[in-house]
């Protein structure tokens, strides 16, 4: 009973500074700077709402971008990362510690960002595409590895021995036995891929000219930011403040926007979150 | 694989041919006359044709017959409604150059990488945009941009008439010219914004020095004690009392490491940090904060200092106004506050001189990537010297993003939160033309300061200096974390004993390597002196 009164005030306070930002997006800007955040504005306004959606294309836009990137991005990566541990992990495989290394490798040294930079935009063209926000994360080393080493403990060498004397290919093998088997494996790795993707703001950052074309946490990124970094600039730039930097109660507005609805969502994929995070983690 | 080198092969193979059958025009529509009395070569070796092409539709001597796009790079945040410029600029481009221009933007988030990217990197650009604060002048010299003496007279010859001739003396580097200067003369020097109204109300001096200063935040202090009488937060008062005590050399940009070179000794430099005027000062600071004139927590605070003044919290800011600011902040004010009343106090007028900013400050170069450094030039030409294209891209469309009032004076229409193309919407600082510029009206105020700046300026001899910190790359590093640690304190008068933390100061900033890097700007700045023949 003690235990979960605890839970229950520690789950209050967690609820804390979301509040305050409810309460700070409802808040007129000038009383934010006068008097700072309180729980109950004490000028209570909507101009921070109203600046947000003057323009909402561009915010359905992004939330678009975002969503089509996740779900796109995370289909696509789960296929391949669970070909890729799958094949990495069975012993008939002659190259497959090479392979391993070799994807291991990469973790250790990269060219660094220039080289990388450089290779996206001016060799493979990618500059202000979708399938620049996509294809980078697809086959993240890290994830391949878990996989393998899921699938390994997870599935006993006997039963693809059974399936092949049972006539079964590996194709067959695969989407029959080892996808079903390491579900909870799947589900972790994909849960990891889809926040990756839901978070990712740098590629956006980099490759994306378009403003049509960021990705929804860059979109906020920079318009929250915007003021951060011309302020940073000495006045020795000249570069003036244009008029529309948004202020502090549109910040908290977008926020809201942003967070809302994926607040919602939450409750409802939660389960399967926990049940793959604690599969993972045992047997990982 | 062999397929890609397979397309490749005839991409080429068409294109070698398209050029030649452009150089065969071109070789049998002209004279030989022309050839035999023309004995001016033509240094230039990215142009087949070193006749005009009858295609020209300008006087141009550029071979406009193959249409391009251009790549357009400007640092910032796009206009919403860049599009709709885009289009109609590129209609008029399409007439007049046959090309095409799409605008980039690369966002403030981290502009200073992405910068370095671009130009690193390859990537076709045309144009993009330079200052010293983005470091032209170490891009020039390591071959991030073409030379643009030879191009300037054949693709831009009215852009290189119109830029005074000193202006582009001045943006050289190495002796070849790497940019296009921007030609409307700004001052960006910093000065104190306070409560005039305050200031009536309680009868306090102007603050126009450091005496009268210390008085008006002493003022406020007892009069309003719920206000706080400097806004400014972490260090940004340092260089401004600098400004306010001394003939330093810059107007904004402080002389880094420390150290101080006076106007008119340049050649001497000597080291600010560690001297008795550097105790003194910091000794003041303290206290201003024992006196509470400082925020108590300004090394933390993320607000800017320029909101804390405009929300009314505070009655003073010492180092984010320069004129232009200053200007917004007022049309901000009034339009919230119509009771209020702001003063500004420009330090050029305590040091007794003012600096306009130098040529290198606001301009466009065409990268060493540019696959069109002709058209791009002309083009550029354009933005500058043609109305049509300057409104378009200074001022969005006429009727839609603004009117002009009285004949002469910009209007917005709508607001900055409705409008899709405000005022220089493309920080299109680089294109200001004296000629066609439009100010809001409440802007006159702004050109007054400029005036009176006008009346008592020198040359800048600070800015045109481009320091080269690769040798000391290490102890730049490990002095800027000193500074935070020890010395950022001091200047906020968060330390009790003075003496001894500016001590430990120097003694951590000598460990990190203060000597080495102080030897070595002053050599760069006496050979930067040498060079520009500043005595």
């Amino acid at each position: 009973m003690m235990a979960y009164l605890i839970i229950m005030i520690f789950s209050l306070l967690c609820l804390f500074p979301f509040l305050l930002i409810i309460s700070g997006s409802l808040t007129a800007n000038e009383s934010i700077i006068r008097d700072g955040f309180h729980l109950i504005p004490k000028v209570f306004s909507l101009e921070g709402y109203e600046m947000v959606f003057i323009f909402p294309t561009q915010l359905i836009k992004a939330y678009g971008v975002t969503i089509f990137v996740t779900v796109i991005g995370t289909l696509v990566g789960l296929f391949l990362i669970t070909m890729a541990g799958y094949v990495l992990q069975r012993k008939d495989f002659k190259y497959r510690n090479h392979l391993s290394f070799f994807i291991y490798f990469t973790t250790l040294f990269g060219g660094g960002l220039v080289p990388w930079y450089i290779m996206l935009t001016t060799y493979f063209g990618l500059a202000d595409t979708y399938a620049v926000l996509i294809l980078p994360g697809l086959m993240t080393p890290f994830l391949i590895i878990l996989m393998k080493n899921f699938i390994k403990s997870a599935i006993p060498e006997e039963l693809f021995e059974s399936a092949k004397i049972d006539g079964a290919n590996d194709f067959r093998i695969y989407y029959s036995i080892v996808l079903k088997l390491a579900m909870p494996g799947i589900a972790t790795v994909g849960l990891f891929l889809a926040l990756t993707y839901w978070n990712d703001w740098f590629m956006s950052s980099l490759f994306i000219n378009d403003v049509s074309m960021y990705q929804l946490q860059y979109y906020l990124y920079n318009t929250i930011n915007t003021m951060m970094f011309v302020s940073q600039m000495a006045t020795g730039t000249g570069v003036t403040l244009g008029r529309d930097i948004p202020t502090e109660s549109t910040k908290m507005a977008m926020a809201i926007v942003v967070t809302g609805p994926i607040i919602f969502l939450y409750p409802f994929v939660q389960r399967y979150f926990v049940k793959g995070l604690t599969i993972g983690a045992v047997k990982g | 694989m062999r397929k890609g080198k397979k397309k490749l092969l005839t991409i080429g193979t068409s294109l070698f041919l398209t050029a030649s059958l452009f150089a065969g025009c071109s070789s049998n529509s002209t004279n030989t006359k022309e050839a035999s009395s023309e004995s001016t070569t033509n240094s230039n070796s990215n142009s087949n044709t070193s006749t005009p092409a009858p295609e020209a539709s300008e006087a141009t001597g550029i071979d406009t017959s193959k249409k391009v796009e251009l790549q357009f790079y400007m640092l910032g945040d796009a206009p919403k409604d860049l599009k709709l410029i885009q289009d109609e600029v590129n209609k008029m481009a399409l007439e007049d150059l046959n090309a095409t221009v799409k605008f980039n933007f690369t966002t403030w988030t981290d502009w200073e990488s992405k910068y370095k990217l671009l130009l690193s990197s390859g990537q076709p650009i045309d144009l993009i945009f330079t200052a010293e604060w983005t470091n032209y002048q170490s891009y020039a010299v390591k071959g991030a941009f073409l030379p643009l003496d030879d191009l300037l007279p054949k693709a831009a010859p009215k852009l290189q008439a119109y830029v005074p001739q000193d202006f582009w003396e001045a943006v050289k580097v190495d002796k070849k010219i790497y940019t296009v200067p921007a030609i409307w003369k700004e001052y960006v020097n910093d000065g104190i914004a306070y409560r005039e109204d305050l200031r009536k109300k309680y009868n306090l001096p102007k603050p126009e020095s450091l005496e009268t200063l210390e008085q008006y935040l002493d003022g406020i202090r007892k009069n309003e004690p719920d206000m706080l009488p400097l806004a400014d937060t972490e260090v940004s008062h340092v260089d401004s009392i600098r400004q306010m005590t001394t003939k330093t050399v810059n107007t904004n940009d402080k002389v880094p490491y420390g150290l101080s070179i006076m106007y008119d000794t340049p050649r001497d430099v000597t080291s600010y940090w560690g001297s008795p005027q550097h105790l003194e000062d910091l000794k003041m600071f303290r206290s201003w904060q024992e006196k509470g004139y400082f925020m108590k927590n300004m090394l933390n605070i993320k607000d800017s200092g320029s909101d804390i003044f405009a929300a009314g919290k505070a009655a003073a800011i010492l180092g984010s106004e320069n004129p232009n600011r200053f200007g917004d902040a007022v049309v901000k004010v009034k339009s919230l506050h119509p009771d209020w009343e702001l003063g500004y106090s420009p330090y050029p007028n305590m040091k007794g001189f003012s600096s306009p900013v130098h040529p290198i400050h606001n301009g466009f170069a065409v990268p060493r990537s540019s696959k069109n450094p002709e058209r791009a030039l002309a083009f550029y030409e354009k933005l500058v010297t043609d109305k049509r294209y300057n409104w378009l891209t200074q001022y969005g469309i006429e009727g839609k993003h603004f009117e002009i009032e009285d004949g002469k004076y910009y209007k917005m229409l709508g607001d900055a939160q409705s409008n899709g193309f405000t005022r220089e919407g493309m920080n299109g600082w680089a294109w200001r033309n004296p000629e066609f510029m439009l100010f809001d009206k409440s802007y006159q105020a702004v050109l007054d300061m400029f005036d009176e700046m006008d009346k008592i300026a020198k040359p800048n001899i600070f800015q045109g200096f481009g320091e080269d910190w690769t040798s000391y790359q290490a102890e730049k590093a490990a002095l800027l974390q000193v500074e935070k640690q020890y010395l950022y304190p001091l200047n906020d008068g968060m330390v009790k004993d003075v003496e001894a933390g500016l001590k430990l100061f120097m003694e951590k900033a000598k460990k990190a390597g203060l000597d080495k890097i102080q030897a070595e700007y002053t050599k760069q700045w006496l050979q930067y002196l040498d060079d520009a023949n500043i005595k």
